[in-house]
């Protein structure tokens, strides 16, 4: 089956000085997809990730979302055309409100002061921290924090939401429910759902397909189960020696 | 907005006392202080974005001079002059902010205070502007007399309610993202740059106010009356009244005002008592006299306890 494009990467790369942190990368995210991005350290996931949301520029290579070229536009340019990401640290506004948190992230997107409070609501609730929304985002448990950044991109209902790392340093029951979110976004508005973590199983979970990186390169891609038999996926991960 | 409504009623208050007042030393005291008030707020304002605007005291002097120049040579109505010093603060502000905001990190803080300095200097050598003597003659208009002070205090009154309004609106709760985390605003498609000069440009329309109304409160204005230290002045009223609400640069303002009128009595001593006592109410009291008064009420269960500082970096 044939499923529409939403976000088209071609022959990406990026050096920082002498090091290629990302080389020649393509691969395509499809409409309503849970895409996960996954490698060992230093593979070049979070360059990737800063490539996408316009927070570094390419040195070759295009981007096309939605049928529109974004290479080189600034990422609040892309926010505002639906990609929006989350960050590995520090995803919140620790100094606000949950409540006030969240409405920055649906405040270009609805203009109608009520409609806004709705949306807030909304999103608290989806992503559980509705019990907290007076609260200042710094005193959250960790997890929370985690949600809350989620929260923050999906309050503005992007098309693609790109999410970096959103796992690190939750628990097992926290993982799940979190997981449970991503799925809850994708299946209930249809959104696309690009995920960068380490936690392996949880993305083998969650995701439908998986794009594999190593030294910047693509190494494979496929479905979770082809990915993880794949013997060259081993040997990245797990050195050499096992196949 | 019970909170607005209450800043507007304190506002209301100080507007009838200033009515009742008609000793002349008096209402040159709730001038100073009132005007000293808007430079805080003015400086306040820009913070909540992260920033800290030295050039408040460069847009006062262009209020200021504006104003002087509208009032002297052109000989055009006191309410024009004042909206003449407001507007070319802020033009000057768009153009100064799309240049300067874009910067990261301390850098905003010193081009601001060259800003400021450059054009003090451009005052002193322009021989249009009077140099370094200034201009005179910026009298306001025979039907203020005696009532001044009063319009002074409308004038700030009403720019301090209109500053906590903004603050509390959405725009001011994305300023104060903007300060927390500029990176995570723009992900979500704010155009943080607009955001800043937005904030920027009303600072310089409240600063340009008060360089007007100084001017015609003064008569008088040299370049002296205009640098960076004025900006300093407002930034220790913020600091040591509170910066966490906008009535701590009023208190701080106020405090302050006073004690520097007191300490004039002291002659050539009284910057060391002046600098002392901001030294000595930083130690004492780091949170402000705000937060003093917020633990005081917390004490005896009157509000809630200050949440503690927090580990961010301040100015």
């Amino acid at each position: 089956m044939e499923r529409a494009q939403i976000l088209h990467i071609e022959g990406l790369s990026r050096r920082f000085g002498g090091l290629t942190a990302v080389s020649d990368l393509s691969f395509e995210i499809y409409e309503k997809e849970i895409l996960g991005l996954i490698g060992p350290n230093g593979a070049g996931k979070s360059t990737t990730f800063n490539l996408i949301t316009g927070v570094y520029r390419p040195h070759t290579g295009k981007l096309t979302f939605a049928g529109t070229d974004i290479t080189g536009k600034k990422p609040a340019e892309i926010g505002r055309m639906g990609l929006v990401r989350t960050f590995q640290h520090g995803s919140i506004l620790s100094e606000l409100t949950v409540y006030d948190n969240i409405l920055t992230g649906a405040y270009m997107f609805v203009r109608d002061a009520g409609a806004r409070d709705r949306r807030v609501r909304e999103t608290a609730e989806l992503v559980g921290v509705s019990e907290m929304l007076g609260d200042l985002a710094r005193n959250l448990p960790h997890g929370h924090q985690r949600l809350l950044s989620i929260g923050i991109a999906f309050a503005s209902r992007p098309r693609l939401l790109c999410l970096d790392e959103p796992l690190t340093g939750l628990n097992g029951s926290e993982i799940g429910h979190a997981l449970a979110v991503i799925q809850r976004i994708r299946d209930g508005f249809g959104t696309t759902v690009l995920l960068v973590d380490h936690n392996m199983h949880a993305v083998m979970r969650a995701c439908e397909r998986i794009v594999v990186l190593n030294f910047g390169r693509k190494l494979a891609e496929g479905t979770p189960d082809e990915v993880s038999r794949n013997p060259e996926v081993i040997q990245a991960y797990l050195g050499g020696g096992i196949t | 907005m019970h909170e607005i409504w209450g800043v507007a009623g304190l506002v209301a208050i100080a507007l009838g006392l200033s009515l009742m007042l008609s000793d002349s030393y008096a209402l040159k005291v709730v001038t100073w202080l009132s005007l000293n008030v808007l430079a805080a707020i003015a400086l306040r304002f820009v913070m909540l974005v992260g920033e800290l605007n030295i050039a408040t005291a460069a847009f006062w002097g262009v209020g200021a001079y504006t104003a002087a120049i509208a009032t002297v040579w052109l000989k055009l109505p006191f309410g024009v002059a004042l909206v003449a010093g407001i507007v070319a603060p802020a033009l000057l502000a768009v153009a100064f902010g799309f240049v300067t905001l874009r910067t990261k990190g301390p850098y905003f803080m010193l081009i601001s205070f060259a800003f400021t300095e450059v054009l003090r200097l451009v005052y002193t050598q322009s021989d249009a502007l009077g140099g370094n003597s200034g201009m005179i003659g910026v009298y306001p208009p025979r039907w203020l007399d005696g009532t001044y002070a009063s319009l002074v205090v409308l004038l700030v009154g009403a720019c301090l309610v209109g500053f906590l309004w903004l603050e509390r609106s959405a725009f001011g709760k994305l300023m104060r993202a903007i300060e927390n985390n500029d990176a995570v605003v723009a992900s979500v498609g704010v155009p943080v740059l607009a955001i800043k000069i937005a904030a920027l440009t009303i600072a310089a329309a409240a600063a340009g106010l008060g360089g007007g109304l100084f001017a015609h409160a003064n008569r008088v204005i040299s370049p002296g009356d205009f640098s960076f230290l004025v900006s300093v002045y407002a930034l220790a009223y913020v600091k040591i009244g509170g910066e966490k609400h906008i009535l701590g640069a009023v208190l701080g303002a106020t405090f302050l005002t006073l004690l520097g009128q007191y300490v004039l009595s002291f002659g050539q001593y009284e910057h060391i008592y002046f600098g002392g006592a901001i030294v000595a109410a930083m130690l004492i009291f780091p949170e402000g006299m705000l937060g003093l008064l917020q633990r005081w009420g917390a004490r005896l269960g009157l509000v809630r306890a200050p949440e503690p500082a927090t580990s961010r970096g301040g100015h």
